[in-house]
């Protein structure tokens, strides 16, 4: 008998018992469900954090001044918030720094013709593009003569484009920016959203005194006072060095020894990995029952095999008397655990794809399911039945063919 | 004995029930010859169908040999003996023993399932032993379709299929009413007119004159061996009709 014969009458024999099948099935459905979504969750994690480190430009920390600038005077009076001149100092007394990129930040209303929007509005320089791996889409950066002396210009984001211009050019173009004419003179490629579902292409970038001066309307320490400073490190390795040298340098210039300094460093990647760790938490619960049903289902298709071979004594005996050997009852039966499990696989991707989907579209996972887990987890839960499936038909391949013709 | 399809050389089986020895076959010898119609008889519990499985090569003997066209088969493997049941022999059952929720042409098929017959080939071999046992219009019938006497042909033809040397039959009769039984014999015969060899047993003398040489087995031993002509079993069935229209019309 060939092998397409005997999954025919493997087929006939699972769809008599219908139900009993389905049943046996349950625990590698769930089984294997469970370790396909952990995976897609896994690679969906793996992907999200590499994502995020690719959108931070790699190894980044983030100082960020304290001082509130928002709602009028600035508040915490003593005067010490961070500047450009701190900045600079990073990047060049710290040698593992490539570039310190200051930053002020600004609410505001964006209007253009009609339409009005309220993106973030952030004062930079033109380091920010290589500190936080910016692009053009279109357009230019900022000159020397616009940064030197807050020049009306301004580089937008993906969302900003959209909402406000639609399919038309932006690029020399008057907005409004809290009232101040502003001309658009480039458009950042997008980055899409960040782990906390946060739009990152909903900004406008401006020069840092244009915001300072013009845009906030509030009145600062110093002149130079900056909102954060945006430090990227040459290499990952680096990191620990350069968080203990960030804190040094910056305790001295701003000459606090408090335990609380006014500025706090944080690093971006370390915030992603945090809540990749949780993803791993919830990772190892699915492993654990995971291996715990495909345990479970395994021992349920022994069990059933065992039933369906008492059940089908005298149907052994007779193959067995018109010539089938043993090794042709020992594949019939093996054959049959096989399809029952690799059903059971393939209900359970069903499944799996299902939650995974659900996942991603309720609570704002991403999911990936790989081609070759698909094709791993149905192998495996092949596999699962020829290790169950063995012992009961093995049992069947020795039956003596007249005591199991007689069988009542 | 050396031209036999089948022999038996002093065969015994033993079964070892408990602290005692049961012998339900104490030697027995004797050939099958080609072309042979032989019914094997006695009282319950003689050894009949012990005799028959040591033929079918469904078991195994305690002490002797058994010769298939001068091949000892007690030596053989499980595998080995599966072949041989494959190649050599058909069977034919009391309980007909047919699989369920499977069409008659798949359960004639079966045997050929086993060999390298191509499938479309082995479907026609079906479909011509089906026409054989006269149910050419029943190919796609399952088991609970068909009647105790159609199921005993589709399992005669399921005996057929591969063409065996020898047509083994324990009680094919059995199960079956007096008329269907009586048809059954017709149909023996006629394949033993064929020149088919068959064994039968029955513990019934009406159904054992309709082969042309009895076996009388009694405690484990063969008692009798005798030729003798054979009655006509599809007169038997015309003269059992007739009666039965007599009686219905008194
Ligand atoms: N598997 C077995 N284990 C123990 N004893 C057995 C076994 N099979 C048969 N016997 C015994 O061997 C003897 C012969 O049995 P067998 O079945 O050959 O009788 P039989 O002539 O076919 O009888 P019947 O006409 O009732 O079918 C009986 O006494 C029976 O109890
Ligand atoms: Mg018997």
């Amino acid at each position: 008998m060939n092998s397409l014969m005997l999954l025919n009458v493997a087929w006939v024999a699972l769809r008599v018992n219908l139900l009993r099948s389905i049943l046996t099935m349950l625990g590698i459905i769930i089984g294997v469900a469970a370790v396909i979504i952990m995976l897609a969750l896994g690679s969906g994690a793996r992907y999200e954090v590499d994502q995020q480190i690719k959108n931070l430009g790699g190894n980044v920390f983030i100082v960020f001044s304290r001082m509130r600038f928002m709602g009028g005077a600035q508040q915490g009076g003593t005067g010490q918030s961070l500047t450009e001149m701190d900045a600079l100092a990073i990047e060049n007394q710290i040698p593992q720094v490539t570039v310190a990129a200051p930053m002020v930040q600004s609410s505001g209303q964006v209007i253009y013709g009609n339409l009005n929007w309220a993106p973030s509005i952030l004062g930079v320089d033109n380091k920010i593009y290589q500190a936080q791996s910016w692009s053009l889409a279109e357009g230019r950066t900022f000159t020397e003569t616009e940064l030197s002396s807050a020049g009306r210009v301004a580089v937008i984001g993906q969302t900003v484009k959209r909402e406000l211009f639609g399919a038309s050019d932006p690029l020399g173009q008057t907005v409004r920016i809290n009232k101040v004419p502003v001309t658009i003179i480039g458009v950042l490629n997008g980055k899409g959203q960040n782990t906390q579902g946060n739009d990152q292409d909903d900004i406008v970038f401006m020069p840092i005194d244009t915001v300072r001066k013009r845009i906030s309307g509030i009145t600062l320490s110093s002149p130079k006072a900056v909102r954060s400073i945006v430090v990227q490190v040459a290499s990952d390795r680096d990191m620990p060095l350069v968080e203990q040298e960030l804190d040094a340098l910056l305790r001295q210039r701003l000459r606090t020894t408090a335990n609380d300094p006014p500025f706090r460093i944080r690093n971006l990647s370390e915030m992603v990995e945090t809540r990749a760790q949780t993803m791993q938490i919830f990772n190892g619960l699915l492993a654990a029952v995971a291996s715990v049903s495909l345990l479970v289902g395994g021992i349920g298709i022994m069990n059933i095999m065992l039933v369906s071979v008492t059940e089908r004594t005298r149907e052994i005996g007779l193959r067995m008397a018109v010539g089938a050997r043993p090794a042709d009852i020992l594949r019939q039966f093996l054959i049959e655990a096989v399809l029952l499990c690799a059903l059971g696989g393939a209900l359970g991707l069903t499944l799996a794809l299902g939650t995974t989907w659900a996942v991603e579209h309720f609570l704002g996972y991403t999911a990936i399911i790989e081609p070759q887990v698909v094709l791993m987890s149905i192998g495996f839960s092949a596999l699962i039945g020829v290790f169950f499936g063995y012992y009961p038909a093995r049992k069947a391949s020795r039956l003596q063919p007249i005591e199991a013709l007689r069988y009542e | 004995m050396q031209n036999a399809v089948m022999a038996t050389l002093k065969v015994e089986k033993h079964y070892r029930m408990g602290e005692q020895v049961l012998k339900a076959l104490k030697g027995v010898s004797v050939g099958i010859g080609q072309g042979d119609f032989v019914a094997v008889m006695g009282p319950s519990g003689s050894g009949k169908s012990t005799f028959m499985n040591m033929l079918g090569c469904l078991d195994s003997p305690s002490s002797g040999q058994i010769l298939l066209k001068g091949t000892d088969v007690t030596r053989m493997s499980a595998a080995e003996l599966a072949t041989v049941r494959n190649r050599h022999i058909g069977f034919v059952f009391q309980q007909f023993n047919l699989l369920p929720r499977t069409t008659a042409l798949d359960n004639v098929m079966l045997p050929l399932l086993y060999t390298a017959m191509p499938r479309a080939q082995a479907r026609e071999r079906a479909r011509h032993c089906l026409e054989l046992v006269g149910l050419g219009k029943r190919l796609d019938h399952h088991p609970s379709q068909l009647s105790g006497g159609q199921q005993q042909r589709v399992a005669i033809a399921r005996a057929l299929v591969n063409e065996p040397d020898i047509i083994l039959a324990d009680e094919p009769t059995g199960a079956l009413d007096t008329e269907t039984g009586l048809e059954i014999m017709a149909l023996f015969q006629q394949l033993h007119q064929q020149g088919k060899t068959l064994v039968l047993v029955t513990h019934e003398p009406d159904i054992a004159a309709f082969a042309s040489r009895q076996l009388v087995f009694r405690d484990g031993l063969l008692l009798t061996d005798r030729q003798s002509s054979p009655l006509d079993a599809q007169q038997a069935l015309a003269d059992f009709r007739q009666h039965r229209l007599a009686e219905a019309l008194k």
